[in-house]
């Protein structure tokens, strides 16, 4: 049987365009799964995951506790805000407490970047990474992948845009390096305080004007604002914002085709998309949260065969 | 103490006479008795004659931090002068980093008592202010006169530029160097690596060479308006480099200095997130590593230094966020330098910097105090665990390739010479 070229899941960019073939194919077995009466197979049965947050996190939290359970794996749950960790446990000490009670996996999310790296290194399990500061999201960025291949047939030569904080995005980041990876063309769009200023090393292009960036492209990755990241305001009001950098029916109607928008989620609506656009048939954002349970079977089903 | 050298090269690129000879040197209660081809010892005295021994003026580093007080978990000032000896240095410049900082006379006599017995000496710095909060000057004058040979708010930006005014125009008084570390706070934010590539394709903030460049260019302007005398410690840019290049043009008394990781290593060491690479400033580009190891060869930045900065475990096995800043580098200074500069301009290098501190100079001669560095400047090894001397482990230089091994020093009436325990 095919296999992941690793052992945890830290980053879209420590995997290679076979591995997130595999994970596409997996998912599309599980999609199926998910749909049918009985939506759980057996598979994991003798697998134990932690899912360790030291950030809030409703959806993605919710979505891989679900994608765990329709496994049929062991699964506990540990929030914790960063604080209890300067309390003076290291993250290497609670993690390791967990592991003692006989735990296979960690799905971790992290305020700070690399913090699933530096754990994979000093501790014994699978690490999944569920968000680590600035830096990936790499779930987030597969099933988003997954979600333009189940609509346009491939991510090939697709052109996508991902419009707003790309500053403090680690969506933005692992979508970046996912969708290069495939093969597609991408563009970021924001203001400048809020691109970084080294974002064209990354082989993509900045667009300052959203009209010139959607009329581009097949597809629009519309990001949150972040503003619990940001220490600084970086634009004068939400307001002005959404002036500028706010998808609205009207623009997506004057386009001269119809494109594709996505978005993360939690939307602000009537900030970064209007209601009638998230609304509307060509939005794919409630596609994305099913895909986001097949995705992340997958990735927990193909990572458990490599512990077995 | 009575020692006899044999068949040393010394290496002394300002003295044409003993430069590149091969002689026997022979020390005699601390000073420098007799040099010559070859100099019969009797049984009092002690021989030295160690594998392709070489000797040079005793080195000298700008920027050292042990943790005494305060932090003597990181290091204390016994074991860290003995690192410092072992590892070549006969002079070493203290950085005011401990707890509490030293911001009085009476700080200063403690650290400088402390280090009495030592083959190395200890030069320590006092704080710039009223501790080292930024606000208040402390009592440079009475620091001086204790020994403090600098004042500086360790890693600390002055960022009231009235102050940095008032304190080169007070220090004047009395010749005293200030220390301005070059990073505009808010420019460089909560900025933990250099902005570019490598921290864009990590999500790590980015600290811009501008922060530097810009708190570089204010520090200069003061300057020229107050006069006075100012070193900015550990530079890591170009930009940087080339203001203080045209400062000195104009005839200001501006000196700098940049760490010796800096000129080794670039921020692609970050990619697996290794905190041992996690340096204030940080580590920069290729291109940024080129442009300041031709600056040192040119001249233009003054000094390189190890910026030891010891760690201990705790503050280093964590999340890269949370880490500390800092490597070790007293043992790896030789062997690095050696990667990046001939012999020669490596021990012109080692041996430069003490006038601006008002440190005395050091030269081989008969009759001089008998301040030395000894070492075997072609054998190549791998740095390893068991080399470190420190008390703490934190070192970006581990499993690195060294050229250029040393054995230890002879100064101040005593020697400090590795043992095989340490690795020899």
């Amino acid at each position: 049987m095919a296999e992941l070229s690793v052992k945890h899941l830290l980053g879209i960019k420590y995997l290679n365009e076979a591995d997130i073939d595999l994970i596409f194919e997996t998912a599309d077995h599980f999609k199926e799964v998910i749909n049918r009466s009985i939506k759980k197979v057996p598979s994991l049965r003798d697998i134990t995951i932690a899912n360790i947050f030291f950030e809030n996190s409703t959806r993605t939290k919710l979505s891989f506790e679900l994608a765990e359970k329709r496994l049929s794996a062991d699964v506990i749950n540990f929030s914790a805000g960063q604080s209890s960790v300067k309390k003076g446990e290291t993250l290497i000490d609670t993690v390791n407490n967990i592991l003692s009670m006989k735990v296979d996996m960690v799905v971790m999310r992290h305020p700070n970047p690399g913090a699933g790296i530096f754990l994979s290194k000093h501790v014994n399990a699978s690490i999944v990474n569920a968000g680590d500061g600035a830096h990936e999201h790499p779930t987030q960025a597969l099933l988003d992948s997954y979600s333009i291949r189940e609509k346009l047939g491939d991510v090939a030569g697709k052109k996508v845009v991902i419009v707003g904080d790309i500053l403090h995005s680690r969506v933005a980041l692992s979508n970046i390096f996912a969708l290069k990876l495939q093969g597609a063309e991408v563009k970021v769009c924001g203001p400048h305080t809020l691109i970084p200023k080294y974002i064209e090393t990354l082989g993509v292009t900045v667009e300052n004007d959203l009209r010139k960036a959607l009329n581009w492209c097949d597809v629009a990755n519309m990001l949150r604002i972040q503003n619990e990241r940001m220490e600084i305001s970086y634009f004068p009001t939400t307001r002005e914002y959404t002036q500028q950098y706010g998808l609205n029916k009207k623009i997506l109607d004057s386009l001269d085709k119809e494109i594709v928008v996505m978005h993360p989620g939690p939307i602000n609506r009537g900030v970064e998309i209007t209601s009638d656009v998230a609304d509307s048939k060509q939005s794919i954002i409630l596609n994305q949260v099913e895909n986001g349970v097949a995705i992340r079977m997958a990735v927990i089903y193909l990572l458990a065969s490599k512990i077995k | 103490m009575n020692l006899l050298l044999k068949s040393a090269k010394i290496i002394a690129p300002s003295n044409s006479q003993l430069h590149l000879k091969k002689r026997d040197i022979l020390i005699r209660n601390g000073k420098i008795a007799q040099i010559a081809a070859s100099i019969e010892a009797d049984k009092s005295v002690k021989l030295i004659d160690f594998k392709n021994l070489h000797v040079s003026a005793g080195w000298f580093d700008s920027s050292v931090s042990f943790g005494e007080p305060g932090y003597e978990e990181r290091e204390t000032i016994d074991n860290g002068l003995r690192t410092a000896g072992k590892s070549g240095f006969t002079d070493v410049v203290l950085n005011p980093n401990t707890m509490p900082v030293p911001d009085s006379s009476s700080d200063i006599v403690f650290l400088r008592n402390q280090a009495k017995g030592r083959a190395t000496a200890l030069h320590p710095l006092g704080t710039l202010t009223v501790k080292g909060q930024g606000s208040d000057l402390a009592e440079l004058f009475d620091m001086r006169n204790s020994g403090a040979v600098g004042f500086y708010d360790y890693k600390q930006a002055i960022s009231n530029s009235n102050l940095l005014k008032i304190a080169l125009l007070y220090a004047r008084n009395f010749d005293g160097l200030v220390h301005s570390f070059p990073r505009d706070n808010q420019i460089a934010g909560n900025g933990i690596a250099n902005e570019g590539k490598i921290a864009t394709s990590l999500g790590l903030k980015g600290v811009p060479a501008l922060a530097e460049a810009l708190q570089v260019a204010r520090d200069l302007y003061i300057l020229e308006y107050t006069g006075g005398k100012l070193h900015i410690p550990t530079l890591s840019t170009p930009q940087a480099v080339q203001l203080v290049q045209e400062a000195k043009k104009k005839g200001l008394d501006v000196s700098c200095s940049v760490p010796i990781h800096n000129l080794l290593f670039t921020d692609e060491k970050l990619l697996e997130f290794d905190s041992e690479y996690k340096t204030n400033p940080p580590l920069r580009t290729a291109s940024d590593a080129r442009s300041l190891v031709k600056a040192v060869e040119k001249g233009i930045i003054d000094l390189v230094t190890t910026d030891h900065s010891p760690l201990n475990i705790e503050e280093k096995r964590v999340e890269f966020e949370q880490a500390g800043y800092g490597t070790i580098g007293l043992e790896t200074a030789f062997g690095s330098l050696q990667r990046l500069f001939s012999l020669e301009t490596t021990i012109e290098l080692l041996t430069r910097g003490r006038d601006r501190y008002g440190i005395d100079k050091v030269e081989i001669s008969e009759g001089e105090e008998a301040k030395l560095t000894l070492f075997d400047p072609d054998r190549e090894f791998t740095f390893s665990e068991e080399q470190i001397l420190s008390a703490s482990k934190n070192s970006m230089f581990l499993g690195e390739k060294m050229k250029g091994y040393v054995y230890g020093v002879i100064a101040n009436g005593k020697t400090e010479l590795k043992k095989k325990k340490d690795g020899r």
